[in-house]
């Protein structure tokens, strides 16, 4: 992705959390796009953000998110640190240095002309329309229209926290750090020109280039980004998304215009995430920041809500509310002081709309409207087969780290005997809900980390198949038996007999509402009355963050890094929604973050997901997988198990041939 | 000259209203619904109307009304909800009344389960068949069992959301028009206020609120803000009975004020009311419907007529999805519109004049 898409970390983050949280409810968010066909728009209330980020434990009083730290002058530093050298690599070339080794299945006719219906055409298409252009193949003066459900919330960089704010900012904003399709990160060489760690894992040190200039034709500078870091820092400043992780550092200091050092609290291996945040221009918000600390009431921060300075290679020159936001090139990113010092981006102008209905959406790619969209497994396996959506556009699918599930609120009396979860586990018509109710699209999920990630346990694990004498059997032994004959289990808690019937609560969308139905059928087979309640996803957003619910359905986009994972099974963590706790998992979590070896991380990581998988405090159901169309003149889509778009280089390996 | 016989006002207004043959027609199909509605697990279903299990007679079909009615014996045998092979394997001696289409409204009926039916067609793939005979939804739950047993929760919406509508609004209606006065003055600003309440919106906020949204809670907050029609309709036939005579009449001879409410003037304003509560059967099962079309109707698994356009609205090649619900609702709400267009003409004088 261009550079700026590198700020990826706290994107990440936020995508990570946005997924977290409101992929339960049914919004993708970034890097897995919408999914609901009947939710407005990916809004995620700042208040569950910031509880989010609050879980994070802090050194310091709640009002000071920051302690006054003296920086030791640079020699001194460099006296006593031992550097090393870390990655500084551009994107796509990286890409092509990968696809140079990887055979070529087919020619791009060939690959326009076939019907994506099985593995191996998938497989073609991916493969030959994937391919970077060769030089001068590209046309340069072209123009994508994307598709994205909401409208942003806001376009200050470290305000964001839904998919399409991550989308834009990823154009439009300045960053040091991105990953590739691997989850690898690496310092992007757009803008730094070398990057160091210490041996001790404590520093980072960081030099920019110099011929990096905001859209304002001010220069960028290391002062911008230790500014960024203290606004960040402010608790006055709502913060929705960046602040976690950025919290575990302990300071930022620039030494000069180039120079940049990271302080860390502790050496983690998180802390190449947490360096990475959105920068904000210092010149810019110096002085607006203390006179208006929410970055967004005042006069002055309502007009640069309008046009942000932009630090990327796109600048946001029109915004229309709820219908499209454009973004053109801009040449003071390729070009400084009249010399060319970056390649172009691929496209003139990107033209993003706005479309809530994702059958609308589907009209509009079949039209040619719109460039790209992501498809729902619905319209994939049913309405995109015919020659009219063929006409103009084809498929791909590839698969992605977004999984759902059924959450046990392990602190109710149903639910606090892991006997009891298991047998939901057994009750589940699993097969079922892959096949008929999912069309088969979706990988199994049987964890919280995809089998095909570094941190998954040797042995491969798998969801439990239908079992409902051993689900009947296991509830017996819990306790959970008819008493009082009524077709109903019960037992007797605080001297009062509780016959099983409890609620699940669910977003509107009429997959999971089906999947969770399923589900009561299953348990009605075995004595096990439930409720579905489908509600709107604030509403469950709110109640399971209040812990009032018995079980809910919902999902989790991964993290870059199995850490991001730990404030959803911690001890009393923010998004531990199931009220799960095993000292165990705890432990392993706080010694994997500080394990810097990959491969004992990885045996860390791999244990925790085998002892969830033994306490089941989720039902895990499926890695929802990604399903895209796109115009048939697009080139260039790779996927990352973030799906197309959000790694490096992502959206902008995306090109459209000159016109023949 | 033979003797003329006095018919009473209800009896003359059904001769009146029999001679209509659309206001007819309708009120026959809203008496065939009922039928419907009533023998719906009969209809349709996967449970036996009536079997012999183990010596005993049971009615397991009833779970369909409420699900506690389902006999715990089938439960602690594990029959787990399928009945045609358990019942032969678990007591060779029994025998069972099956419903006339072996489908289920909650679910799809599985390959075999009953001898020689293949299991329900899901995804995109439900066309009406000789299995289904409208069709199946996209996880393979049978169309017309999900109407058949949809139609309990048509109706019920409108009798019994109006039925709480008119009467608050007759009652309302009565005490405002007769007593007049501030009592009046109040109760009709207290029916603009509600008037003022938009209903959609309140069920909206209360789905979101109450712990166990039922059916039952929709019917009563349909019922709750839409009697104010009702009430301004009663309010003015109260008021322009309580000066005729024959009140006069009751009032000089001693009569209180709830009898001549009750028992002179109340059966001579019911006719105008009753117009009005039938067109708002109407509305309300349109409400209904429009809710479970948005995803707030009767929760899951519902046999909402509404909520099974909903599900149509995903894939719109699945035509039988939206073609079978939509038509039902349409003949409904027609037929309560033409019933109280009927009742309309029967009843008022002025109308019947005007005809000659």
């Amino acid at each position: 992705m261009l550079q700026q898409t590198s700020t990826d970390r706290d994107w990440q983050l936020a995508v990570i959390r946005l997924v977290g949280i409101v992929g339960i409810v049914g919004i993708g968010a970034a890097g897995c796009g919408r999914q609901s066909d009947d939710i407005p728009a990916d809004v995620l209330p700042e208040s569950l953000v910031a509880e989010a980020a609050r879980t994070k434990p802090f050194t310091t009083p709640a009002d000071r998110l920051l302690e006054d730290f003296e920086p030791p002058a640079l020699d001194a530093l460099d006296r006593d640190a031992k550097w090393i050298d870390r990655p500084v690599l551009d994107g796509l070339e990286l890409m092509r240095s990968q696809q140079k080794d990887e055979p070529l299945l087919a020619t791009v006719e060939e690959a326009l002309a076939i019907k994506n219906d099985a593995a191996p055409a998938n497989a073609k298409i991916l493969s030959a329309l994937g391919q970077l252009p060769a030089p001068h193949q590209a046309n340069l003066e072209a123009r994508i229209d994307r598709h994205v459900v909401g409208d942003l919330g806001s376009t200050n960089p470290i305000m964001i926290s839904t998919s399409a704010e991550f989308d834009i900012l990823g154009l439009t904003g300045f960053g040091l750090f991105s990953f590739d399709s691997r989850l690898e990160p690496f310092a992007t060489a757009d803008t730094v020109a070398s990057w160091q760690s210490s041996t001790d894992g404590m520093l980072d040190k960081v030099v920019l280039r110099d011929d990096l200039v905001w859209s304002d034709g001010r220069p960028i500078t290391a002062h911008d980004i230790a500014f960024t870091f203290q606004v960040i820092m402010d608790p006055r400043v709502p913060v929705p998304a960046v602040r976690s992780g950025t919290d575990q550092l302990r300071w930022v200091h620039a030494y000069d215009d180039q120079t940049v050092v990271f302080f860390h609290k502790e050496a983690l291996a998180t802390n190449v995430w947490n360096i990475n945040f959105p920068v904000l221009p210092k010149h810019v918000y110096e002085r607006t920041w203390e006179a208006d600390p929410t970055l967004k009431d005042s006069t002055i921060h309502v007009q640069l809500e309008q046009s942000p300075v932009s630090g990327g290679p796109y600048e946001i020159v029109e915004r229309k509310r709820g219908q499209q936001i454009v973004l053109k090139r801009r040449s003071s990113w390729t070009t400084v002081r009249g010399k060319q010092v970056r390649e172009d981006p691929f496209f003139k102008e990107i033209r993003f709309r706005i479309i809530e209905d994702p059958n609308t959406s589907l009209l509009a790619l079949k039209a040619g409207e719109i460039d790209e969209m992501m498809l729902l497994p619905e319209q994939w396996t049913t309405q995109t087969t015919g020659d009219d959506f063929y006409e103009r556009s084809t498929k791909v699918t590839a698969p992605e780290w977004v999984s759902f599930h059924f959450g046990w609120n392990i602190d109710t009396p149903f639910f606090a005997d892991r006997r009891v979860r298991r047998a939901m586990s057994y009750a589940f018509e699993h097969d079922r809900m892959l096949e008929e109710l999912c069309y088969g699209l979706y990988t199994p999920a049987a964890g919280n980390f995809h089998e095909t990630s570094w941190m998954a346990p040797k042995k491969k694990l798998v969801p439990a198949k239908q079992d409902l004498d051993k689900a009947e059997a296991l509830l017996d032994e819990a306790g959970w038996v008819d008493h009082d004959n009524d077709g109903v289990r019960d037992k007797e808690v605080n001297g009062r007999l509780v016959p099983f019937e409890f609620s699940i609560l669910v977003n509107q969308q009429p997959l999971r509402v089906a999947i969770c139905t399923l589900l009561q059928q299953n348990l009605e087979q075995v004595g096990v009355r439930l409720n579905v309640r489908p509600m709107e996803s604030t509403v469950l957003q709110q109640l399971t963050q209040e812990r009032k619910f018995e079980a809910y359905f919902g999902g989790w986009g991964a993290g870059t890094d199995p850490d991001t994972s730990e404030n959803i099974w911690a001890t009393g963590a923010g998004r531990n929604f199931t009220s799960y706790s095993n000292p165990e998992v705890d432990r392993l979590f706080a010694e994997g973050r500080r394990e810097l070896d990959r491969e004992k991380r990885a045996e860390k990581y791999a244990r925790i997901q085998e002892i969830l998988y033994e306490d089941q405090p989720y039902t895990w159901l499926y890695w929802r997988n990604s399903f895209y169309g796109f115009s048939k003149d697009l080139r260039g889509y790779v996927f990352s198990p973030r799906g197309p778009y959000h790694y490096s280089p992502g959206f902008s390996s995306l090109w459209m041939p000159q016109a023949e | 000259m033979p003797e003329r016989v006095s018919h009473g006002f209800w009896f003359a207004a059904w001769r009146r209203y029999r001679r209509k043959p659309l206001a007819m027609a309708a009120l026959v199909f809203v008496c065939f619904l009922i039928g419907v509605a009533i023998l719906a697990p009969a209809i349709a279903g996967t449970k036996p109307v009536l079997c012999r299990y183990k010596g005993q007679i049971y009615a397991p079909c009833l779970s369909y009304f409420d699900r506690r009615l389902e006999p715990a014996i089938f439960v602690k045998d594990r029959f787990r909800g399928t009945y045609p092979q358990n019942l032969r394997e678990k007591d060779p001696e029994s025998w069972a009344i099956w419903p006339l289409v072996f489908q289920d409204p909650y679910r799809a009926v599985r390959d075999n389960e009953w001898p020689g039916r293949p299991a329900n067609p899901t995804k995109d793939e439900g066309h009406p068949n000789r299995f289904n005979l409208f069709g199946t939804d996209q996880y393979g739950v049978d169309v017309l069992a999900k109407m058949v047993h949809g139609t309990t929760v048509a109706l019920a919406v409108g009798f019994v959301s109006m039925g709480l509508a008119g009467t608050i609004g007759i009652v309302v209606g009565a005490l405002g028009g007769y007593f007049g006065g501030w009592i009046d003055m109040l109760l009709s600003r207290v029916t603009e206020v509600v008037m003022c309440i938009p209903t959609l919106v309140l069920i909206l906020a209360l789905v979101a609120f109450v712990d166990k949204p039922t059916i039952w809670k929709t019917m009563a907050i349909i019922g709750a803000t839409g009697w104010t029609g009702i009430a301004r309709l009663a309010r003015g036939e109260f008021l322009r009975l309580r000066s005729s005579e024959f009140v006069l009449a009751a009032r000089s001879a001693g009569a209180g004020p709830l009898r001549i409410m009750l028992r002179h003037i109340l059966p001579n304003a019911l006719a105008p009311v009753l117009v009005p509560i039938t067109f708002g059967i109407a509305s309300a099962i349109l409400t209904e419907s429009a809710l479970s079309f948005l995803g707030f109707g009767s929760p899951p698994p519902s046999a909402s007529w509404g909520a099974l356009l909903n599900d149509a609205r995903s894939n719109l090649s699945m035509w039988w999805l939206v073609a079978f619900p939509g038509i039902a609702i349409f003949l409904t709400v027609l037929a309560y519109n033409l019933i109280g267009e009927g009742l309309q003409e029967a009843t008022d004088p002025r109308l019947r004049e005007s005809r000659k």
